[in-house]
C-alpha cells in the first residue's frame, strides 16, 4: 500500500499521485512496452536488468578461471585450454568493466537523477532509448564475438602490437573491438543527454551548491564520460582500421606505435577507475547520510574534492606506463600527480568516516553494503599507493598485486552500487525486501569477496593473466577459489531475495525510511509516469509541489534567465493539465540498436579491405549492406518523428542559462568530437614525433587540391550563415538556395578528395601508388583525413533532410533553431579541416 | 541581418589567411627556418578556427560557459598531445 501523502522529512508535503495513465505507452507487462518505451524509468530499469544478466556473463567467465587456476597447470591441463583461459581472462574484464559496472550505474542515474533534480525525464528521452539499446547492441556483439572463431583473448587492456589481425586474426576478435566502439557511441549519447538535463532541467530553487550528492557524482561521472570514451573512440577506431583496412598504426614494426595505444587506452582507462567509482560514492554519501540522520560532514568540500578528482583524472594517466619506454622525467612527473589525486579522495574518506561518528548508525542492508564498499575501498587504495610509486612499480606491475588492487577499487564499486540496490530497491519496484536476508547476503558477500582477494596480495609473484604459477602460492590460490563460490551464492542470494520481494514482498511506503532528505522520496513508491503531482519547486526552501496555477518562481531562481525561456514553463505546465501531450513511445531507438547489431556483425568480416572468400564472404558483405540500409532508414526516420518531450529552462539552468536543450546537446557533443578528434591528430603528431618530425613530409605531393578544399569548406560554412540570415529574413527561397549551394560545395569537397585519393593510390609518372598500409605516414593521412570525411558526408545527408524541409516551407516562421543546431556541426567540420590542411599538406 | 557584412568580412578574412599559409610553403619559408614557418602556419590556423567558432558559431554572442565547454575538450586534446609527444623524448 503506498502512501503518498505522508510528510516529509525535509518539510514538504508530498500530495496525492498523480492519475496519469502511461501516456500512450502499452502496460508494463506487454513486451512491447519495454521495445518502445522512452521514459526514463522503464529505462532505467532495462539498463539495471541488462547489467545484472552481464554480471551473471562476466561471473561465470570469473569462477572457470578461479576453477583452471585451482592448481597450477600447463597448457593444455584443466578445464580451459590455453586459448579459450585467455579469452575468459579478457572478457570477464571487458564484460564487468563496460557491460556491467558503468550499465549499472547508468541504471540508477536513469531512474534516480530525474527524480532528484525535479525532471519529468531526461532532455532527450529518444536519445536515452538509443543510448540504451546501443548498450544491448554492444553486449549481443560481445556475446556473438565467441561464435566467431574467438573472442579477443589479449587481456581487456588491448594492448598492442598483440591487437592487430598478425597475432589475434580471429573475426570474433575484430566483433569485440566493435563491441567496444558501439558501447562508446552509446555512453557518448548517454552522456550529452545527463549532462543536458542536470545543468538545464533542475527545479526551481534546486542551485548546483544544493544538489544532491548523487546526483553530483552522476554529472561529474557523465563529464568524465564524454571526454574519456572520445580518447577510448579514437583507440578502439583506429585499432579497427588497422584490423579492417589494414593501417599501420600498431604494427609491430612502427616507431612508437604500442607505447601510443597505451596513452590512447590510459587516456581513458584513468578517468574510467573514477567514472566506475563516482556514482557508488554519491550512492555511498546518500545511504551514510539516511542511516546515520545526519548531512555528510564537510558537504561543501566533499563536493569540491569530487571537482578535483574528476579534473585531475585526466593528468595521471602515465602512472599505469612505468614499464614502457616513456622517459624518467615523466614517470617522475606522473608520480606526483598520483599522489597528488589521493588527497581529495582523503578527505572524502574522512567525511564518510566523521558522518559515522558523528550520526546514529542504522544497520540496514543498504548502510551495510555502504560501510563494506568504503571499507574495500580504503584497502584498495592504499595498496594502490605501491603502484604510483616508479621503484615499487617496476616490481608490481603485471603481478596479481594489481589484480587485487584493482579488483579492491573496482568491487568496492560494486558494492556501493548494491548498497543503492537495496536502498532503491522499495522506490523502482514499490516492494520492500527481505532484510533479514539481506544481512545474510551482505555477511556471505563480504566474506566471499575478501577470501577471494585478500590472498592475491600475498600470492602476489603470480604473472598476471597466466595460468601457471608457482607452487608455494597454491593455498592461496585455493583459498581464493573458495571465496570465488562463496561470492557466487551472495549474489544468488541477492538476486533471490529481491526475486522474490518483487513477487511477495510488503507494499514500500513513498518513504522507508527516516531522515532521506533527496526529492525521489517525496512521492509515490513506485513514482507515477510523470513523476511529480504538482510542478516540484525549492524557491521557498523546501521542496513543493506547485499547483498548474501557482508561479514557479523561476525567473527569480537563475538570475532572471529563465525568463527568456518562458514559453518552456508553460508547455510543462499544459503537459501536466493533460498527461498526453508528451510522448513516451518510439520505435526507431530499437530499430537503430537492432541494425547496429546486423551493421557490426556484417563488418566484423571485413579484415585488410576485403571480405572472406565463398558462402561466409557473402553472409558478412550482406549483413553489411542490409544493415547500413536498415541504419540509414532507422535514423531517417526517427529524425522525422513527430516527438514532443519536456522541455528544460523552467527551473535553475545554471551554467547555460538561455542555451535552448538541443543547442546545448549540440555543443556538448561537439566537445566530445573535439577529443575525437584531438585522438586522432594527436596520435598522428606522436607518430610523427616517434619517426622524427622533419623526416616525415607530407604524402599529397601538391598542397593545392588542399587549399582548394579549404576554400570550398570556408565558402560553404559562409553559405550556412547565409541560409541562417534568409531564415530570419523570412525568406523560403533564400534558405533553399543556401542550403543547396551548402551541399554542393560539400560535394565538390568529396569529389576533389575522392580524385586526390585515386592519383595518390594509383600512382604517377614521378611517384609511386601509395596505399594505407605503404608506411604509417599514409596510414594518419587517410584514416584521419577520411574521418573528417565521414563527417562531411553525415553532414551532407543532413543537409539534403534540410533542404527537403526548407523546399515544404520549414525555418522561415520563427522555427530557425535547426539550421543553427546544424551549422554549431558543419562549422565544426570546417574548424577540424582548417587544422587538417596545413598538417597534412604543408608542414 | 546587419552581421550579414560582419560573416562576409570574417569570410573573406577566412580565404585570405588560408592562402597566405600556402604562401608560407610556397615562398620556401619551411626550408629556410622551419620552426618560424611552423609557428606561423599553427598561429594562422588557431585564427581561423577562432574565427569561425567566434562569429560563424555565434561564441562570442553564447554565455561564456560554452566556451568553456568547447575549451575542456581542446585542453584535453593539448594534455593528450604534449604529455604523449614529451614522454618519449
Amino acid at each position: 500500500m503506498t502512501d503518498d501523502t505522508q510528510p516529509r522529512t525535509d518539510g514538504g508535503t508530498a500530495l496525492p499521485g498523480d492519475s496519469h495513465d502511461d501516456g500512450h505507452l502499452p502496460p508494463r507487462w506487454s513486451l512491447k512496452r519495454w521495445l518502445v518505451t522512452t521514459n526514463h524509468k522503464d529505462v532505467g530499469i532495462l539498463y539495471l536488468a541488462t547489467a545484472m544478466f552481464f554480471l551473471i556473463f562476466g561471473g561465470v567467465l570469473a569462477l572457470l578461471i578461479r576453477a583452471q587456476m585451482w592448481a597450477p597447470r600447463a597448457p593444455g591441463e584443466g578445464i580451459l585450454s590455453a586459448m579459450a583461459y585467455n579469452q575468459a581472462v579478457s572478457l570477464h574484464g571487458l564484460i564487468m568493466v563496460f557491460w556491467f559496472i558503468s550499465p549499472f550505474a547508468t541504471g540508477f542515474a536513469n531512474y534516480i537523477v530525474p527524480l532528484q533534480i525535479g525532471a519529468e525525464d531526461l532532455a532527450f528521452p529518444r536519445l536515452n532509448a538509443l543510448s540504451y539499446w546501443l548498450y544491448l547492441a554492444s553486449g549481443i556483439l560481445v556475446f556473438a564475438s565467441f561464435f566467431q572463431g574467438a573472442s579477443y583473448a589479449g587481456g581487456w587492456t588491448l594492448y598492442a602490437p598483440l591487437n592487430i589481425p598478425a597475432f589475434m586474426p580471429s573475426i570474433g576478435a575484430t566483433t569485440t573491438v566493435l563491441a567496444i566502439v558501439v558501447f562508446c557511441v552509446s555512453i557518448t549519447v548517454g552522456g550529452v543527454n545527463f549532462i543536458t538535463t542536470i545543468h538545464r532541467m533542475r527545479a526551481p530553487g534546486l542551485t548546483m551548491r544544493s544538489l544532491p550528492l548523487f546526483t553530483w557524482s552522476m554529472l561529474l561521472t557523465v563529464w568524465m564520460m564524454l571526454l574519456a570514451f572520445a580518447a577510448l573512440l579514437a583507440a578502439v577506431m583506429i585499432l579497427l582500421s588497422d584490423r579492417m583496412l589494414g593501417t599501420t598504426y600498431f604494427a609491430a614494426t612502427t616507431a612508437g606505435g604500442s607505447v601510443l595505444w597505451t596513452h590512447l587506452f590510459w587516456f581513458f582507462g584513468h578517468p574510467e577507475v573514477y567514472i566506475v567509482f563516482f556514482p557508488a560514492l554519491g550512492a555511498m554519501a546518500e545511504i551514510f547520510q539516511t542511516f546515520t540522520g545526519n548531512r555528510i560532514v564537510g558537504r561543501k568540500w566533499f563536493i569540491v574534492s569530487m571537482v578535483l578528482v574528476a579534473l585531475q583524472s585526466f593528468i595521471v594517466w602515465m602512472h599505469h606506463m612505468f614499464l614502457t619506454s616513456i622517459n624518467l622525467e615523466v614517470k617522475t612527473l606522473f608520480m606526483a600527480t598520483t599522489i597528488g589525486i589521493s588527497l581529495p579522495f582523503d578527505l572524502m574518506v574522512f567525511a564518510l568516516i566523521y558522518t559515522l561518528i558523528k550520526g546514529r548508525i542504522r544497520w540496514d542492508t543498504p548502510m551495510l553494503y555502504a560501510f563494506g564498499a568504503m571499507v574495500l575501498f580504503i584497502v584498495g587504495g592504499i595498496t594502490g599507493v605501491f603502484l604510483g610509486a616508479v621503484v615499487l612499480d617496476y616490481e608490481f606491475r603485471g603481478t596479481y598485486w594489481v589484480v587485487a588492487h584493482f579488483h579492491y577499487v573496482m568491487v568496492s564499486g560494486v558494492t556501493g552500487l548494491i548498497a543503492g540496490l537495496f536502498y532503491w530497491f522499495p522506490k523502482i519496484t514499490g516492494k520492500m525486501y527481505d532484510e533479514f536476508l539481506g544481512k545474510v547476503s551482505f555477511a556471505v558477500y563480504f566474506t566471499g569477496f575478501n577470501l577471494l582477494y585478500f590472498p592475491l596480495f600475498l600470492a602476489w609473484g603470480t604473472p598476471r593473466r597466466v595460468f601457471a604459477y608457482r607452487p608455494e602460492y597454491l593455498p592461496w590460490h585455493r583459498l581464493a577459489s573458495v571465496g570465488a563460490v562463496i561470492l557466487g551464492i551472495s549474489f544468488l542470494l541477492i538476486i533471490y531475495n529481491l526475486a522474490k520481494s518483487i513477487v511477495a514482498g510488503d507494499d514500500a511506503a513513498a518513504n522507508p525510511w527516516p531522515y532521506s532528505t533527496t526529492a525521489e522520496w517525496a512521492i509515490s513508491s513506485p513514482p507515477p509516469m510523470e513523476n511529480f503531482p504538482g510542478t516540484p519547486s525549492y524557491a521557498s526552501g523546501s521542496l513543493e509541489f506547485l499547483r498548474d496555477d501557482e508561479p514557479t518562481g523561476a525567473a527569480a531562481a537563475d538570475g532572471g534567465t529563465t525568463a527568456t525561456d518562458g514559453g518552456h514553463a508553460a508547455a510543462l505546465e499544459s503537459a501536466h493539465d493533460d498527461g498526453g501531450h508528451v510522448d513516451h513511445a518510439s520505435y526507431w531507438p530499437f530499430m537503430i540498436g537492432l541494425f547496429t547489431v546486423v551493421t557490426s556483425i556484417g563488418f566484423s568480416g571485413l579484415q585488410t579491405g576485403s571480405f572472406p572468400s565463398g558462402l561466409e564472404g557473402t553472409f558478412y558483405a550482406a549483413a553489411s549492406v542490409l544493415g547500413v540500409i536498415g541504419l540509414i532508414g532507422s535514423v531517417s526516420f526517427m529524425g522525422y518523428e513527430n516527438f514532443t518531450a519536456h522541455e528544460g529552462g523552467f527551473g535553475e539552468t545554471w551554467p547555460f542559462g538561455g542555451v535552448e536543450n538541443t543547442k546545448m546537446g549540440m555543443w556538448v557533443f561537439l566537445a566530445s568530437d573535439v577529443v575525437l578528434f584531438g585522438a586522432f591528430i594527436g596520435a598522428a603528431i606522436f607518430l610523427r614525433v616517434a619517426y622524427g618530425w622533419t623526416q616525415w613530409h607530407p604524402i599529397p605531393h601538391n598542397p593545392i587540391p588542399g587549399l582548394v578544399n579549404t576554400y570550398l569548406l570556408l565558402t560553404s560554412s559562409f553559405t550556412v550563415i547565409l541560409s541562417l540570415v534568409a531564415a530570419q529574413k523570412r525568406s523560403r527561397k533564400g534558405v533553399v538556395a543556401s542550403l543547396v549551394v551548402t551541399f554542393l560545395l560539400g560535394l565538390a569537397f568529396l569529389v576533389n578528395k575522392a580524385i586526390e585519393w585515386v592519383v595518390l593510390f594509383q600512382g604517377t609518372e614521378e611517384y609511386a601508388p601509395i596505399a594505407l598500409d605503404s608506411s604509417v605516414r599514409a596510414s594518419t593521412y587517410f584514416l584521419t583525413t577520411g574521418l573528417h570525411m565521414g563527417h562531411v558526408i553525415a553532414g551532407l545527408l543532413v543537409t539534403a533532410y534540410l533542404i527537403w524541409r526548407a523546399w515544404n516551407g520549414a525555418y522561415v516562421n520563427g522555427d530557425d533553431e535547426p539550421l543553427e543546431y546544424f551549422g554549431l556541426y558543419w562549422h565544426f567540420v570546417d574548424i577540424v579541416w582548417l587544422f587538417l590542411f596545413p598538417m597534412f599538406y604543408i608542414i | 541581418m546587419a552581421r550579414t557584412k560582419l560573416y562576409t568580412g570574417i569570410y573573406v578574412a577566412l580565404f585570405v589567411i588560408a592562402t597566405m599559409q600556402v604562401g608560407v610553403e610556397q615562398i620556401g619559408l619551411l626550408e629556410e627556418s622551419y620552426l618560424l614557418a611552423l609557428g606561423l602556419i599553427t598561429a594562422l590556423s588557431l585564427i581561423k578556427a577562432v574565427m569561425v567558432a567566434g562569429y560563424f558559431q555565434h561564441l562570442v554572442w553564447e554565455p561564456r560557459s560554452v566556451t568553456y565547454v568547447m575549451l575542456l575538450g581542446f585542453v584535453g586534446f593539448l594534455a593528450l598531445t604534449v604529455a604523449a609527444s614529451y614522454s618519449i623524448q
